[in-house]
């Protein structure tokens, strides 16, 4: 009987057929497509954190970063330096006198490496004259 | 070699049916109508398709009649049938329709009816001039000798299937076209998914090489530590030194600085003028650097800036 009924609906049942591969395939590609973008998302942060990760360490944890710190005793003339004391990760200036240019030359060596800036006074002694104070740490 | 089913004659007062089994069936002229005809057409199909304008004249034009024709020597053979009567019809003769393996015609038994056979008490069955034709008996009074036709040891070829002319809502070259549709889509769907599957490969193959190199920061709560624990500096720096930045942008032979201090907090810088002009200026420009400005006298300006 089944037999039979399968027999009188076979165009039918080949079109159901073809239609719920064509069904199952177009959810495959869906699935495929959501879990897809799921996982390229999950990689492409897993990537943007390394490199981040990797930026951040080398710029705040870099080893010579010490040995940067020494140039601030010698940037400027020594009769400018009131006093230096470097601990390890840190490092205590202080400055006299020091023109316009020399301002500037130690700022600029205090921005352009990694320190982390805890103190910074500059005040002006009189008109081109200026005393500075620096606490920087790594 | 697939079994045969059993053939039987259909015609109007056959006797009553009574079997579970498939059968095939042979209609007699009672049930159909019959043209032969010499064309110059090749194809069975062409030939399906002119069929219905030879019966133009010979059809109940209120009734629903398909068509079959096949090819016959040099001749085209054209039947037109009302499958809704001959179903009906067997179903009276308690023959249920999915029973109804093939149908065929009688017209094909043309050979084997040079002596007529007999079909009940008043017809008979006999080829008069190449065409099977039901006859009254009595028009064969004197021919006594009716043959006994043994059905099932003839082989027929021209039978239709009752799916192709009745059941099947949908035509088989329908069927083919959209089966093959349907098909061909599916295809493309399995391969597009296929090649979405493979499109990260290169993101994979980036972050193998990274953590290769890496392999500490393999663990997600790593990275996110190290993340959480450097950023804060990386953001704070960049900000003390955007601010330094941009206080040095105010200074100019006119204007210069008198005192900054940094801390924690805040950054303060003490701006002296030339002028209560250029202290506008300096203060319009440090109010476009985002930066707090208070004008603590004419030419003395206060700037700061939030870390």
């Amino acid at each position: 009987m089944n037999l039979m009924v399968i027999k009188r609906f076979r165009n039918e049942l080949i079109i159901l057929v073809a239609t719920l591969f064509a069904l199952f395939a177009f959810f495959y590609k869906l699935s495929a497509k959501n879990f897809i973008e799921e996982q390229k998302s999950q990689i492409v942060s897993s990537i943007s954190e390394i490199s981040r990760v990797n930026e951040l360490k080398k710029v705040w944890k870099s080893k010579s970063i010490s040995k940067k710190a020494d140039t601030f005793k010698t940037i400027v003339g020594r009769n400018k330096l009131k006093s230096f004391k470097k601990y390890s990760g840190k490092v205590m200036v202080s400055y006299k006198n020091l023109n316009f240019k020399e301002l500037n030359r130690v700022i600029k060596n205090m921005m352009n490496n990694p320190f982390r800036v805890v103190k910074l006074k500059i005040s002006e002694l009189s008109k081109g004259s200026y005393s500075m104070e620096l606490i920087c740490k790594w | 070699m697939g079994k045969s089913n059993r053939k039987i004659l259909v015609y109007k007062d056959m006797p009553t049916i009574t079997t579970n089994e498939q059968i095939d069936i042979i209609l007699t002229p009672q049930f159909y109508s019959f043209l032969k005809e010499e064309l110059g057409i090749k194809f069975a199909y062409q030939a399906k398709q002119i069929a219905p304008s030879f019966f133009d004249d010979y059809l109940d034009s209120t009734k629903e009649y398909h068509f079959f024709v096949y090819k016959c020597e040099e001749y085209w053979c054209f039947f037109a049938y009302n499958i809704v009567e001959i179903i009906s019809f067997l179903e009276d003769k308690g023959l249920k329709e999915h029973q109804i393996n093939k149908i065929f015609f009688a017209q094909e038994l043309v050979e084997y009816m040079e002596q007529a056979i007999s079909l009940g008490n008043s017809t008979a069955l006999k080829s008069i001039d190449g065409i099977v034709t039901i006859l009254p008996k009595r028009v064969l009074e004197n021919e006594h000798n009716y043959q006994e036709l043994d059905l099932n040891s003839i082989s027929l070829n021209n039978g239709i299937s009752i799916s192709s002319s009745y059941s099947s809502l949908i035509p088989l070259k329908q069927t083919i076209t959209i089966t093959t549709l349907l098909v061909i889509l599916g295809g493309i769907f399995i391969v597009e998914g296929t090649q979405t599957k493979n499109s990260i490969q290169s993101d994979k193959d980036k972050l193998e090489v990274l953590l290769d190199k890496n392999p500490k920061l393999s663990s997600n709560r790593i990275r996110k530590s190290i993340l959480q624990q450097y950023e804060p500096i990386d953001k704070k720096e960049r900000l003390k030194r955007d601010t330094i930045d941009n206080i040095a942008k105010l200074l100019s032979s006119q204007s210069r600085l008198k005192k900054l201090t940094l801390d924690d907090k805040k950054i303060i810088a003490i701006i002296e003028t030339n002028s209560d002009k250029i202290s506008n200026q300096v203060i319009t420009n440090a109010h476009n650097s985002k930066l707090i400005v208070k004008k603590q006298s004419a030419k003395e300006i206060r700037v700061e800036g939030v870390l």
